[in-house]
C-alpha cells in the first residue's frame, strides 16, 4: 500500500500553513479542473511519446516512414511533449499549488478559457500535422512554412498558424488568471493597496519588509515564480501571436510577406521564454513541496527575492542567443544583439542557482521524508542542475560552431523538459493526487521501479544524444548520416527501458483509479478529508 | 568524430557535473544524520546568510567565463588576414550551389554564405568528418566566415537548418582542397 500523499504540517510550522485554506466549493471546484488538465496533459504524453519513440525507431533505420510524415511527426512531437503535455500540466498544477498557499482563484472563466483554447489548439495541431502534413517543425522557421516544396498547402498553413495562436490564447489566459489570483486581497496586504499588492507579489516584501507588510508574515515563496512568468508570459507571447497573425495573413493572401530577419527575433522573443513557462512553475512547486518533506521552511532570503527580479527582466532580452549564427554581413544590429544577449542569459543562471541553493540548504540535515514522490522531485532537482550547466554552455556565442543545431542541443532540452520539469510533473502527480482523487496510489514499489527506469532510461537516451551532437550529428534529419548510427541503435535500448517505466506508471495509475474511491482516508493527509 | 573545441566542451562540462554531483550526494547524505538530529541540527540563519555569497561566487565564474569567450563569438573572430579566395555557397531547397569547387592547402579562404528560398546553415566537416564551422544561410542576406584550410582533402558540406522535406539529402559531397 502506498500513501505519498504531501506530508501534513503542524499549523505554524511554516509561514504559509495548509490549516488555511479557502471555502470547500473552491476547493472541490479547482480539483475538478486541475483534475481535468492533468488527465487531459497525460494523454497527450502518450501521443507526443509515442511520436518521439516513432522518430527515433526511424533514425535508427529500425522502421521505415515517408520522409515528410517524419517531419510532421517532429512537428507534432515537439509542440505536445513540450506545450501539451509538460506546458499544459504546470499551467494547471499552478493553481493547485497557490490555493494551498492560500490564494485560490477568483474565477473560473480564465482558466476555462486556458484549458478550452489549449484543446482546440492541440486538435488543430494534430490535424494539420499527421493527417495534412504540415512538417515545419515547432518552430517553422519564416518563410519555410510557404516553401512546403508541394507537401502541404498554404491554407494548412493558415489552420496550422491559428491552432497554435489558440495554444497562445491559452498562454494568455493562464498569465491572466494567476495575475488575478496573486493580486487578490488573499494576499492580506497590511495596506490594501495596488501597489502594495504588486510590491508583495514580487517579492519586495522580503526586501523590504518594513514597507511591505502582510497580515500573514511572510509571502509564500512560490507565488514569486508563479507571478514572475505569468508577466513574462504574457508579453513574450504577444511578439509570437504577432507572427502568427503574419502568417494567417499571408496564408490568404500571397502578396504578403515579411522581412526573414524580424520573423526570426519574434519566433525566438517566445521560442526562448516558453521554456520558463514550464521551468519557473516547477521551481514554485519545488519550492512548495521540498519545504513539506523536509519538514522546514524553505531556507531563503533577500537574494531570492533579488533572483526573481532579475528573472522578471531578463527573461525578456535573451532571444538573440538563438540567432547568434545569423549575423550578415553590414547588420550589425544583430551582432549586437548577440554580444548583449550572452551575458543576459547568464544572468538568468541566478535564478536557478539561487533556486537550487536553497532548496539543497533546506534538504541539508532535515528529517526528509523519502518516499516516491520527494524522490521523484530530488531526482528533478539534480537534472536541474545538470541541465543549468548545459545551458551554460549553450549559451556561450563562441561555442556554437560545435553545437549550433545539433543533436546535442535535443539532448540538453530533453534533460531539461523531461528530466528535470518532467520528474517534477511526475513528483507533483505522486504527491498531489491522492488528496486530488481522494484515494492513494496502489503500489509503492510500481512508483519506484518508474522512477529508476525513467531515470536509467532517460539520461542513457540523451547522453547517446550529447554525445553524437558533439560528434557533430544534425537535429532534425528524418536519416541520420551512418556514422551516428551506433550510438542510435545504443539510445534505443535505453528508450525501450524508459517505455517499461512508462508502462509500469500507466498501470499503476490505471489500477489506483479502479480501486473504490475514498477506501483510505488517511492518504488525502492535506485537504483533512474526503469530500469530492 | 570531436573536434578540440568538443573535447574541450565535454572536459568542463563532465568535471562541473562531477563537483555537482558530489555536493548533491553529500547534501541528500545529510539527510541521515538529519533524521538522528531530529531536523534541528542546522543553522538556518547562516545558511541564508551565506546565500548572496553563494550569489556572488557563480557570478564571478560566469563573468570569468563571460571574458573568456565573448570575443571569440564567430562575429569577433574574422580577423584581417588578406582573403586569398572567394567562395560563394547558396543554399536553394534541396542543396547547395557552390562557386569555386575546388581551393589550394594554405589559402585564407572566405565563404559568403546566403540563400534562394528559406534558412539553411552550411555546416563544413573536414575529411576526418569534424564539423569545423557552421553558417546560416539566411534569404536576402549574406553572412561571410573565413577560415584558412591547412589539409588537403574532400570536405562535406550539410545542412544544418532545417528547411523541409528533403533536408537530410541536403549535402554537398566535393568541396575540394588541393595540396
Amino acid at each position: 500500500m502506498m500513501t505519498t500523499a504531501v506530508p501534513p504540517v503542524a499549523p505554524g510550522a511554516l509561514p504559509y500553513d495548509d490549516a488555511e485554506m479557502p471555502l470547500s466549493l473552491v476547493q472541490t471546484r479547482t480539483r475538478r479542473f486541475v483534475l481535468r488538465v492533468i488527465w487531459s496533459s497525460t494523454a497527450f504524453l502518450v501521443v507526443a511519446g509515442i511520436l518521439g519513440l516513432l522518430l527515433r525507431l526511424r533514425q535508427g533505420e529500425v522502421i521505415s516512414m515517408g520522409d515528410n510524415f517524419w517531419y510532421a511527426v517532429m512537428t507534432a512531437h515537439g509542440l505536445g511533449a513540450f506545450i501539451a503535455w509538460a506546458g499544459f500540466f504546470l499551467m494547471g498544477i499552478t493553481f493547485w499549488v497557490l490555493m494551498k498557499v492560500g490564494m485560490p482563484l477568483r474565477s473560473f472563466v480564465l482558466p476555462e478559457l486556458m484549458y478550452w483554447s489549449m484543446m482546440l489548439g492541440v486538435v488543430g495541431i494534430v490535424l494539420t500535422t499527421l493527417l495534412s502534413g504540415f512538417g515545419g517543425s515547432w518552430v517553422f522557421l519564416y518563410p519555410l512554412p510557404f516553401f512546403s516544396a508541394g507537401q502541404w498547402s498554404d491554407t494548412v498553413t493558415g489552420i496550422f498558424s491559428t491552432s497554435v495562436l489558440l495554444a497562445g490564447v491559452s498562454i494568455l489566459a493562464y498569465c491572466a488568471a494567476v495575475l488575478q489570483t496573486c493580486l487578490s486581497p488573499a494576499l492580506k496586504a497590511e495596506k490594501d493597496t495596488l501597489g502594495q499588492r504588486i510590491g508583495l507579489t514580487f517579492g519586495f516584501g522580503l526586501l523590504f519588509p518594513s514597507r511591505f507588510k502582510t497580515k500573514r508574515g511572510k509571502i509564500a515563496y512560490p507565488v514569486l515564480p508563479f507571478a514572475v512568468n505569468a508577466v513574462d508570459m504574457f508579453l513574450a507571447t504577444l511578439p509570437f501571436a504577432l507572427l502568427l497573425v503574419f502568417n494567417i495573413v499571408q496564408s490568404v493572401n500571397n502578396g504578403f510577406s515579411i522581412n526573414v530577419l524580424l520573423a526570426g527575433n519574434l519566433l525566438w522573443a517566445f521560442g526562448h521564454p516558453v521554456v520558463y513557462l514550464l521551468l519557473f512553475p516547477a521551481a514554485a512547486t519545488y519550492y512548495y513541496l521540498i519545504p513539506r518533506y523536509a519538514g522546514r521552511e524553505l531556507v531563503a532570503g533577500k537574494a531570492v527575492a533579488v533572483a526573481w527580479l532579475i528573472a522578471l527582466t531578463m527573461n525578456l532580452f535573451v532571444w538573440a542567443h538563438h540567432l547568434y549564427m545569423n549575423y550578415p554581413d553590414g547588420e550589425n544590429v544583430q551582432q549586437t544583439l548577440g554580444t548583449i544577449m550572452q551575458p543576459t542569459t547568464y544572468a538568468l543562471v541566478l535564478p536557478s542557482a539561487l533556486s537550487l541553493y536553497s532548496i539543497a540548504a533546506t534538504i541539508y540535515r532535515s528529517n526528509f521524508q523519502w518516499n516516491v514522490a520527494s524522490k521523484f522531485l530530488v531526482a528533478g532537482i539534480v537534472s536541474w542542475l545538470v541541465a543549468g550547466l548545459q545551458g551554460i554552455i549553450n549559451a556561450t556565442a563562441a561555442f556554437q560552431d560545435t553545437l549550433h543545431n545539433t543533436l546535442w542541443i535535443v539532448g540538453h532540452f530533453h534533460n531539461m523538459a523531461f528530466l528535470n520539469m518532467g520528474l517534477l510533473i511526475f513528483g507533483a502527480m505522486y504527491a498531489f493526487l491522492p488528496e486530488l482523487m481522494g484515494r492513494p496510489w496502489w503500489n509503492e514499489r510500481l512508483g519506484s521501479w518508474h522512477l529508476w527506469g525513467t531515470i536509467v532510461g532517460a539520461y542513457g537516451w540523451v547522453t547517446c544524444q550529447m554525445i553524437q551532437g558533439l560528434e557533430g550529428a544534425p537535429r532534425r534529419w528524418a536519416v541520420l548520416p551512418s556514422e551516428y548510427l551506433t550510438l542510435t541503435h545504443i539510445s534505443l535500448g535505453f528508450l525501450a527501458l524508459l517505455v517499461a517505466a512508462q508502462l509500469v506508471f500507466a498501470y499503476n495509475l490505471w489500477t489506483t483509479l479502479r480501486r473504490s474511491p475514498f477506501d483510505d482516508p488517511k492518504a488525502v493527509s492535506v485537504l483533512g478529508g474526503t469530500q469530492r | 568524430m570531436m573536434t578540440s573545441l568538443g573535447k574541450g566542451i565535454a572536459t568542463g562540462y563532465l568535471v562541473f557535473v562531477a563537483l555537482g554531483l558530489i555536493i548533491a550526494f553529500g547534501v541528500l547524505w545529510s539527510t541521515k544524520r538529519g533524521r538522528r538530529e531530529g531536523g534541528q541540527g542546522v543553522d538556518i540563519e547562516r545558511a541564508e546568510r551565506a546565500e548572496p555569497w553563494w550569489g556572488v561566487f557563480v557570478v564571478v565564474l560566469l563573468a570569468i567565463l563571460l571574458g573568456m569567450t565573448i570575443w571569440r563569438a564567430p562575429w569577433f573572430t574574422e580577423g584581417d588576414d588578406p582573403r586569398d579566395v572567394q567562395v560563394k555557397v547558396t543554399g536553394i531547397q534541396f542543396g547547395f550551389l557552390v562557386q569555386p569547387t575546388t581551393v589550394k592547402a594554405g589559402q585564407n579562404v572566405q565563404f559568403n554564405v546566403t540563400s534562394k528560398d528559406v534558412n539553411h546553415a552550411m555546416a563544413l566537416f573536414n575529411p576526418q568528418g569534424q564539423m569545423i564551422m557552421n553558417v546560416q544561410a539566411v534569404p536576402e542576406y549574406t553572412i561571410s566566415r573565413s577560415y584558412r584550410f591547412t589539409e588537403p582533402g574532400t570536405y562535406t558540406i550539410r545542412c544544418f537548418e532545417f528547411c523541409g522535406y528533403q533536408h537530410h539529402k541536403m549535402i554537398y559531397p566535393a568541396f575540394q582542397v588541393t595540396a
